[in-house]
């Protein structure tokens, strides 16, 4: 054991850096958050309930957590923090208030509805806020839809990377337990309004454990299989004086030749990656958001 | 033969630090005398009979722990020219032993232990060193190719050379190992031996150590010597040859012509250490202190490493993961 930690110091010591910095980050969020924020200013909003499980796909012990822990980061965000399930077909509803609309929008315009309808925002009706909407209903084209959609200041801040990160984290932990993904919604919507958004990292925890325990693999591999030893005489080491005599050296020119072609230029394409989309809603209010499907 | 102390009547024998014949019982420096034995199989000090192997030429006693030349096998045709006499001293074999290994992974407790290491010897390996003079006539052709643009066509210039070559080369005591106990290919590694260290043999050097007398001919042996030269020429014939982008060999002959061979003894320690059914051994450069063997491995240690590294590193990425997450 003293072996190990002496060996690996410097991995220790790399450790409680990490430890101690990733405490500081966490309690500076907490404190900046709370200072920054203040208290809820809107009077308006229709309702006091964030967690809409209209789909019955948590159980209360799960409703009842989450409601806490939405409490906990819309104090910290300054942002009100929505959660809606459904299992339901919303084309008609969507056709009902919109002529032509991709399958994919229709998640869209009901949780737009459902922001604006019941005032939500935490500065002012239909202010600071965020909403998800996951309809576990496949529509006719065989998907699931989910949406996130994001308001004011949650609208400036998210990019279309951003909301992709985050729907793609809350899907992946969804499959583990739905509760899990919604927290998983919660806790990176508030790392996201209170970080500084230099990172959007998508890596899973199954592939941190895959590529840990592949360095150590490599590691023990290296330090296992040892060499008997390496060669330390050279080409000279037993010639006298070192070197070779050289009686001859001759470098004679014989012809040359020059061939040519042409260099063929192309002119490629590129792709193109999109941002965060910004639209307004049927009620007039600006959002940004993005979806997946499943 | 032993040789004793004059003034006490231990055993003398060659000091590698002293660089001189010592008696460890009272101290004596050069105060060594030679005592014949009667017999080859008997201890010249205590008449205890010797295990001797049909190629040991120096041994100790089992029994009284007293170092014993063979004469019959250091005399005649067997007598070796040359001798390069230890230049380490067991605690510095051991010390340079223990500075190679003891930061390598997984090596079971026991390796390297005190009890272990008592009983690394000094041997004096046999060596045939050749001396050759070395021929070497070369021709080619060589290419040198550059390319250059102008607009959008490009153009390349190949040039062909002819490429001759004539060296001559002085092989000094090419170093071969006569002994079939030894692996070649250990012996080789151990290489480089410094060759102005060599002396005439005196078989004092040998005392305080063990040592065997070749057991494969001169003729047998010489076309590893050979190969040696060959290698070395063609290596040296390279660093003549450059600046071609190409070069292809038309005419490549090597004449080796052999001067003198010589017959030496050459100082290495060994250790042996057995783990697991197997034994593992090292050997350190008795001149130069070159250290080579490959070390035992305890697969209960390397799991345990593993194990706690790949906890160690898990944790490191995870906390990575979490604080790009807050950032």
């Amino acid at each position: 054991m003293k072996g190990f930690l002496r060996r690996f110091k410097v991995c220790f010591i790399l450790l409680g850096v990490l430890v101690v910095f990733w405490c500081l980050l966490v309690g500076l969020h907490g404190m900046t958050g709370r200072l920054k924020n203040g208290s809820r200013q809107n009077t308006e909003c229709t309702t006091g309930e964030r967690v809409f499980d209209k789909a019955d796909v948590l159980t209360d012990k799960e409703e009842e957590k989450l409601r806490k822990l939405i409490a906990k980061r819309e104090r910290q965000t300054g942002c009100d923090i929505v959660l809606v399930t459904l299992n339901e077909s919303l084309k008609e509803y969507a056709y009902d208030r919109q002529e032509y609309v991709a399958y994919d929008k229709f998640v869209m315009i009901y949780a737009d509805d459902f922001y604006d309808g019941h005032k939500f925002g935490y500065d002012k009706p239909q202010g600071n806020g965020v909403l998800l909407l996951d309809n576990l209903y496949r529509e006719d084209d065989g998907w699931a839809y989910s949406w996130l959609c994001t308001t004011g200041k949650a609208e400036g801040k998210y990019t279309g990377s951003m909301i992709d990160h985050l729907l793609e984290k809350s899907y992946r932990w969804s499959k583990v337990s739905p509760y899990y993904g919604y927290r998983a919604y919660v806790n990176q919507f508030y790392h996201d309004m209170n970080g500084f958004g230099l990172f959007s990292i998508n890596i899973s925890v199954p592939l941190l454990v895959l590529i840990s325990f592949l360095l150590a693999v490599v590691i023990v591999g290296i330090n296992g299989g040892s060499k008997a030893g390496v060669k330390t005489t050279d080409a000279r080491t037993y010639v006298k004086n070192g070197r070779a005599k050289i009686n001859h050296t001759e470098d004679r020119f014989i012809r040359k030749a020059v061939t040519q072609h042409k260099i063929q230029t192309n002119s490629g394409g590129g792709s193109r990656g999109g941002g965060g989309s910004h639209h307004v809603s049927r009620s007039g209010v600006s959002h940004g958001g993005g979806g997946h499907r499943h | 033969m032993i040789y004793k102390c004059k003034n006490c009547g231990g055993n003398a024998v060659y000091h590698p630090d002293k660089k001189k014949m010592y008696c460890p019982h009272c101290d004596g420096i050069d105060t060594e005398e030679e005592v014949k034995s009667s017999r080859i199989t008997e201890c010249a000090n205590c008449g205890a009979p010797l295990e001797v192997s049909r190629y040991t030429s120096a041994c100790k006693c089992e029994h009284c722990g007293s170092y014993m030349v063979l004469e019959e096998r250091v005399e005649g045709e067997k007598r070796p020219h040359l001798i390069l006499p230890f230049q380490i001293s067991k605690e510095k074999a051991v010390k340079l032993l223990k500075q190679e290994f003891q930061n390598r992974f997984y090596t079971p407790a026991t390796f390297l232990s005190a009890a272990t290491l008592e009983g690394m010897e000094g041997i004096y390996v046999p060596f045939f060193l050749y001396d050759y003079l070395a021929e070497l006539d070369y021709a080619g052709t060589g290419t040198k190719v550059r390319s250059w643009r102008r607009g959008n066509t490009e153009y390349v210039e190949t040039s062909w050379f002819r490429v001759e070559r004539n060296l001559e080369i002085d092989f000094d005591r090419i170093p071969v190992d006569a002994s079939i106990n030894m692996e070649d290919a250990m012996m080789d590694l151990l290489e480089p031996f410094d060759r102005k260290a060599l002396e005439d043999f005196q078989t004092k050097y040998m005392s305080g150590f063990q040592g065997e007398m070749f057991s494969e001919g001169l003729m047998d042996l010489e076309p590893r010597a050979q190969e040696k030269a060959r290698r070395d020429s063609e290596e040296l014939l390279r660093e003549t040859i450059s600046g071609y982008t190409t070069i292809h060999a038309d005419r490549k002959h090597l004449n080796l012509r052999r001067q003198t061979a010589a017959y030496a003894l050459l100082p290495v320690w060994v250790y042996y250490y057995s783990y697991h059914g197997k034994r593992y051994t090292y050997f350190v450069n008795g001149q130069s202190g070159k250290v080579l063997g490959k070390t035992p491995v305890s697969k209960g240690k390397m799991f345990a490493y593993g194990g706690g590294l790949w906890m160690l590193l898990f944790a490191m990425l995870m906390f990575g993961k979490m604080i790009l997450e807050v950032l």
